[in-house]
Formats: C-alpha cells, structure tokens, sequence
C-alpha cells in the first residue's frame, strides 16, 4: 500500500499541475460579465469581473427554445454547484469579503426564472464575476461538440489579430488557409465582421478596461471569436488593405492549425508547435498553448539540441494563453542548469506547490530571450515571468495579460463547462502575477508598417540582444 | 524471475471518518501490523513473492481526467512505477534499489534524494511488510474509525526516515483498507490517502522494466540532484 500513497500524492500533485491556467481558449471571447463593472478594487488595480464565454456559440448553445423541467433542474443544479465549490475550494476562505450567500440568495432566482440556457447561465457567469478574478467562468456545452465533430465549432479563417494603435490588424495568416487563399495579408485591418463595425466594439472594451492589464487579449479575443465559426459558414470581413483601400471578401472557415487536443473537461483546442534555426544562428521554438506534453518537450529538446552551439535562444509566446501549467517546468528545465530553482509557488487553501525547475541533462546555457505580448496568458506569465524572476531570460515585447490563477475545468449537471481558479500564483520575485502581468525588458511592439513590411520588430529585438550577448 | 505476482486495485475514494474508542481497549499497533501479514497469507507466503505487479485505474470525475497505474516491484528493491494519463501520457518514478528517480515529459527527470530517497528505497524492499521493524521504529495503534462503513483500527507507524503512515485496518478482518499519510517532495509536502479494495495474482515482469531511463543516467552522469 505504500507505493499507492505514493502515488497517490504524485497524482494529487498531477492534478494540480494539470489545473494551471489556461486563460480561455485562443477562440473564445473574455466577456465582462454584466453589471460587474463596480468600482471595486482588488489587489494593485481595479480589476473587472470577467467570465470566458463565446460570442459565437452561446447565443445558439442549448438554443433559444424554451427549457424543460429537466434542463431546469439541471440549471439549477449547476448553479449550486458552481456556489458551492467556489465556497469551499476558492483559495482564500473569505472570498474577499463576500458575502456569498448573499450573492447566492440574490441571483439563485433568475436561474429558477430562466426560460433558455443562456438565461440560466448568465446569473452564473455574474456570480463568478462579483469575485472580479481571471480564470473563473462558464463555457457553453456547444464548445464541447468541437470534440465529436472537428470545425463545427473551431472553424477558422486563419487570422491571427491583434489590436494595435487603436487598429484591429491581422497579424500573420496561416499558411494553406482560406485567408491566405484570398489573399490577406499581415498589416491589413479588420473594419467589419460579417456587417458588426470592429472599431466601436473596440472602443466599448477601451472604455471598460482602460486600467486592466486585460485590454490587449479581450480586444483581440473580441475580434477572433467573430471570426471563429463552423466550418462551411463563410465569414465576411470588410479590410483595409496596405494601401487603405477598402477589400471586402468571403472567407471560408477551415480546421484550424494543428491538432485537435484535449485533456479531461478543458475545453478542446487546436495545438501547434514549431522551431526551427534562425539564418543569425538564433534557436527559435513557438506553440500556441502549452498543451500536448510529448510533443511540445520533443520539439523544444529537438531545438536545443539542434541549437547547442547557437549564440542564443528565442521562445515565442505571443499570444499563447497557457494551458497545463506543469509544463512550464518542463520546458523551464531545458534552460537552466542549476538544480532548487523554482519559478513560482501556487497557493491553495491548504497547502502549497512549489513549480520546480528540474535542469535537463544538456540544458542549453546561452542567452534566452521570451518574447511576450498582451495576449500572452497564464502559464506562459508563470513560465516567462518565473525565468525574469530568475534572472535567466530577458522578456521583449509587451507586458502580459495579468491572467495568472491554476485554475481547472469541470463540466456541470447542464452540460457547461465551469473553469475556476483553485490557488493563487506568485512569481519568484515574490510579486503576484495576476492584476500585473509579466513586464517586458524591453518593450518592443508590433507596427502595421513593419506588419506590411514582412517584418517582426520584436524577433528583430530580440536577435539584436542575443548577438550583442556574444560580442560582450 | 519469480513469478508470484500480487496485483492489486487500487480504488482511490475519500472516506468517512466517524468513531473513536478509548486508547487502552485498543490492540498494539504491532499485534494488528503482524496479524495483517497472517491474514494475507503468512510470512511464509510472503517470502515466497520475488516480485509483483500492481495495476490500478484512476479517475478525477469532476476534472474528466482518466489514467491508469502499473507498478513493477522486484527483489531485492527493484521498483518502476507508471501513470498514464491521457492527454499528458507518462509520469514514471522509480529505483533500482540505489538510485531513485522520476521522470515525465511535465517536468522532466529528476533524481531524488534525502528523505523522498530513503522513502522510496524503503517501499522498493520488497519484504518490507513482513520486516516492518526493519524500517519502522514503532506502531502505535490510535483510535477506531470508519472506512466505508466498516470500523478500522488506526495505527500510525513511525519510520526510521520520514513522516509518520497512518494505517485503517478492518477490525473483523484485520485486512488494510486505507492509509494515509504526508509525502515530502521537491514541490511541496503532500497528504495522501488510499485505499486497497482487490488483490489478484500472477505476471511476469522483463528484467530491463527496471533499467533506468537515458535521462536518468544522464543526470547521473552530470550528478544532478
């Protein structure tokens, strides 16, 4: 029986890692829960009550059709599930001042009222949101049919976005997909999807999250998750091309890039992973989630020991929203050398986790830079904010989103999914990271001329300082 | 190689905890940890087994996480345990009566020392059961509780290297129904509970099961702790 304690506890470590943060899905909208707009602060900045939703599938998800008595049931239900283990397994016992049975005894009856599932499932979203934490939501059961049927949720037009100088802008264009078909190109903006102006919803988010660290991933989520749809459903988007000119087209949705990945009740996503050697002799490794353990490890090792000469190293993790957050000790360990390192300790209610980094057999040794942006999330904040913390990469590009709680997913009597935060995080400097993000070395951002141009001022930084670090 | 295997289900399952009797109408600790070792089939018996198998599934229902567990254990104190979970794949840990390690693509591999290294040397002995006084400097048997409705006695053993087990043993059959117990390692001081519900018999397990993984003798090699 000894070993099965054993066991036992590595599982229940496991687990834990397992949860780690996830913010959302690349896909999925960061919705502001209504009315949680109080002017409440929490920790160094006012923060908002947020919940992960998706624009385009919870108006649709369980439908607009009036509910039975069993899906009633099964409403209500959820939402003393959802009360009940925020009560007894949120971190912090007191819940920030509360009074959660208040929020219980006022909400519970909109629920009972409710005629559809989106009825039901907003006075849920609005009771995690009065918590005004990251990582606390509830994701409409329709995300889950991506898994039975691939693209009938996830389709994509393969447009990466981000919001820059007030522009919506794509930023890259996946290879072989229906955008690159039509032509798009990075540098272009996005003016209207399928007829919904892009500029004022962009200024709606402005305005509510002017003080969050946030405002760069929902701006960007707020753009996707339109663009994001079934597959054979074409999207219109009306762009303004490098010259300003006004193009209008029809993009079909496809399969997104990579392959389809899930783990327990997490939400599906699409995982990938690429490296390769820079013509500067630079090590370069990009994955859009930390996700896929045997395959990210093989390709950051495959890197490094293609890499072990190199003059540095650049991991990229723009726009990576995390995912299990053990593997930031995994990757972590193929750049540090020095055993009793740690990038962070998790703090849950009655115990704690220290992210130990275990050093590799050949670790690689010389400089490391990370490149960060707004939309870079959760454990990508653990693992790039840890090695600043230890001095052993230097971040470039934007400060991060500010979204860094272990949190994990279940799946509710009514079929939704409830991701909720289980611990608090803080870095190794001893600096929380939720609220504040992982702040760059070197802020370097994007620019729709260099976007035009084919160019990446923040791989361009980061190039630059590795081969200043061999010329010292 | 021997092949007298004990597989055992391992049924993970929180517990209630109810009664308590009075500490001088309970048995010694000793007298119930030797009356297991008669119950399961003898000293005898047990020093016939050179090796075994433990084969288990897991789940986290509320996390939709599924895995299993196998865990090779031979003479003399040979031991290589798996966790595959799907969507993560393996967490191994293991010794070969020398050295302990663990390794996963999570977090990489690891050699393991001070007291997580003298416990998992003591759990790869194989008779450690029956030799219990070799490892453990005392059982005290604490109070009466229920596991699963059935009434254990609570014996708490003290090893030589480590933290404290806490051992329920059914008070009618005197078999092991749970143990619990704090696990310090690198991330962090762990309590664990489990509980044996099944044992079956008989596997072969290949010798090169419990050589150990490149990484591992690549930080050998390196002399990384």
């Amino acid at each position: 029986m000894g070993y099965s304690d054993r066991m036992l506890a590595r599982l229940f470590i496991t687990f834990v890692l397992l949860g780690a943060t996830l913010f959302g899905r690349p896909q999925t909208a960061v919705a502001p829960a209504q009315p949680a707009f109080a002017a409440h602060a929490v920790g160094a900045q006012p923060r908002r009550g947020l919940a992960v939703a998706r624009s385009n599938v919870s108006a649709s998800a369980g439908g607009p059709q009036a509910l039975t008595p069993a899906q009633r049931q099964a409403n209500i239900d959820s939402f003393e599930h959802v009360w009940q283990t925020v009560r007894d397994k949120h971190w912090d016992p007191k819940l920030g001042g509360l009074d959660w049975q208040a929020i219980h005894d006022e909400l519970r009856p909109r629920v009972e009222r409710a005629t559809t599932m989106a009825d039901a499932r907003a006075p849920m979203s609005e009771m995690l949101a009065r918590l005004k934490q990251t990582h606390f939501g509830i994701v409409p059961a329709a995300v889950y049919r991506e898994l039975e049927s691939p693209g009938s949720v996830d389709g994509s037009p393969g447009i990466d976005v981000r919001v820059i100088d007030g522009r919506a802008l794509v930023i890259s264009v996946d290879a072989d997909s229906p955008a690159a078909a039509r032509g798009v190109r990075a540098g272009w903006q996005i003016v209207r999807v399928d007829g919904a102006d892009v500029e004022s919803r962009l200024a709606a988010i402005r305005k509510q999250f002017a003080d969050s660290t946030l405002i760069d991933l929902v701006q960007s989520r707020s753009i996707s998750s339109r663009l994001t749809g079934p597959t054979g459903k074409p999207v219109k988007v009306e762009f303004l091309d490098g010259s300003d000119k006004p193009v209008a087209l029809d993009i079909d949705r496809a399969r997104p890039r990579g392959t389809l990945a899930r783990l327990g009740n997490l939400p599906p996503l699409y995982f990938w992973v690429e490296n390769r050697t820079l013509s500067q002799d630079v090590g370069y490794v990009r994955f859009n989630a930390f996700f896929e353990p045997d395959a990210l490890i093989r390709a950051v090792q495959d890197q490094v020991k293609a890499c072990a000469g190199c003059k540095g190293f650049i991991i990229d993790l723009r726009g990576n929203p995390g995912g299990i957050g053990g593997l930031s000790m995994g990757v972590a360990g193929w750049f540090v050398d020095r055993s009793g390192q740690q990038l962070g300790t998790m703090y849950l209610r009655d115990t704690k986790i220290s992210f130990v980094i275990f050093p590799r057999p050949e670790p690689f040794r010389g400089p490391l830079a990370i490149l960060v942006d707004g939309c870079s999330a959760s454990t990508s904040e653990i693992f790039a904010g840890g090695l600043k913390a230890l001095g052993r990469a230097r971040l470039i590009g934007t400060r991060t989103a500010g979204a860094a709680l272990p949190s994990v997913f279940e799946r509710l009597p009514n079929g939704d999914g409830f991701q909720y935060a289980i611990a608090n995080y803080i870095a190794a400097d001893g600096r929380p990271l939720e609220g504040l993000g992982a702040t760059p070395d070197e802020e370097v951002r994007l620019t729709r001329r260099a976007l035009l141009d084919g160019r990446d001022p923040v791989v361009e930084a980061a190039v630059e300082w590795i081969q200043k670090q061999g010329r010292q | 190689m021997g092949t007298t295997i004990r597989t055992a289900l391992a049924v993970l399952v929180a517990t209630a905890i109810v009664a308590v009797l009075a500490q001088d109408q309970l048995p010694r600790g000793e007298t119930i940890v030797d009356k297991y070792i008669e119950v399961t089939g003898g000293k005898a018996a047990y020093e016939k087994i050179r090796s075994e198998v433990v084969t288990g599934s897991m789940t986290f229902p509320a996390m939709g996480i599924k895995g299993t567990l196998t865990v090779y254990h031979a003479e003399p104190a040979l031991m290589v345990s798996e966790i595959n979970i799907e969507g993560i794949g393996k967490i191994q840990e293991g010794t070969d009566g020398t050295v302990a390690w663990s390794l996963s693509a999570m977090q990489g591999g690891r050699l393991k020392d001070g007291e997580e290294k003298a416990e998992a040397l003591r759990e790869a002995a194989m008779h450690s059961d029956i030799n219990w006084r070799d490892y453990f400097t005392k059982a005290e048997t604490i109070g009466v509780e229920n596991v699963d409705g059935k009434a254990c006695y609570k014996v708490v053993l003290t090893p030589k290297e480590g933290s404290p087990q806490t051992r329920f043993y059914d008070k009618e059959t005197n078999l092991l129904l749970k143990s619990t117990r704090k696990l310090k390692t690198p991330m962090g001081e762990i309590e664990a509970e489990s509980a044996a519900a099944d044992y079956r018999y008989n596997v072969t397990i290949p010798r090169e099961k419990f050589d150990l993984p490149e990484e591992i003798k690549a930080l050998i090699a390196k002399g990384t702790l």
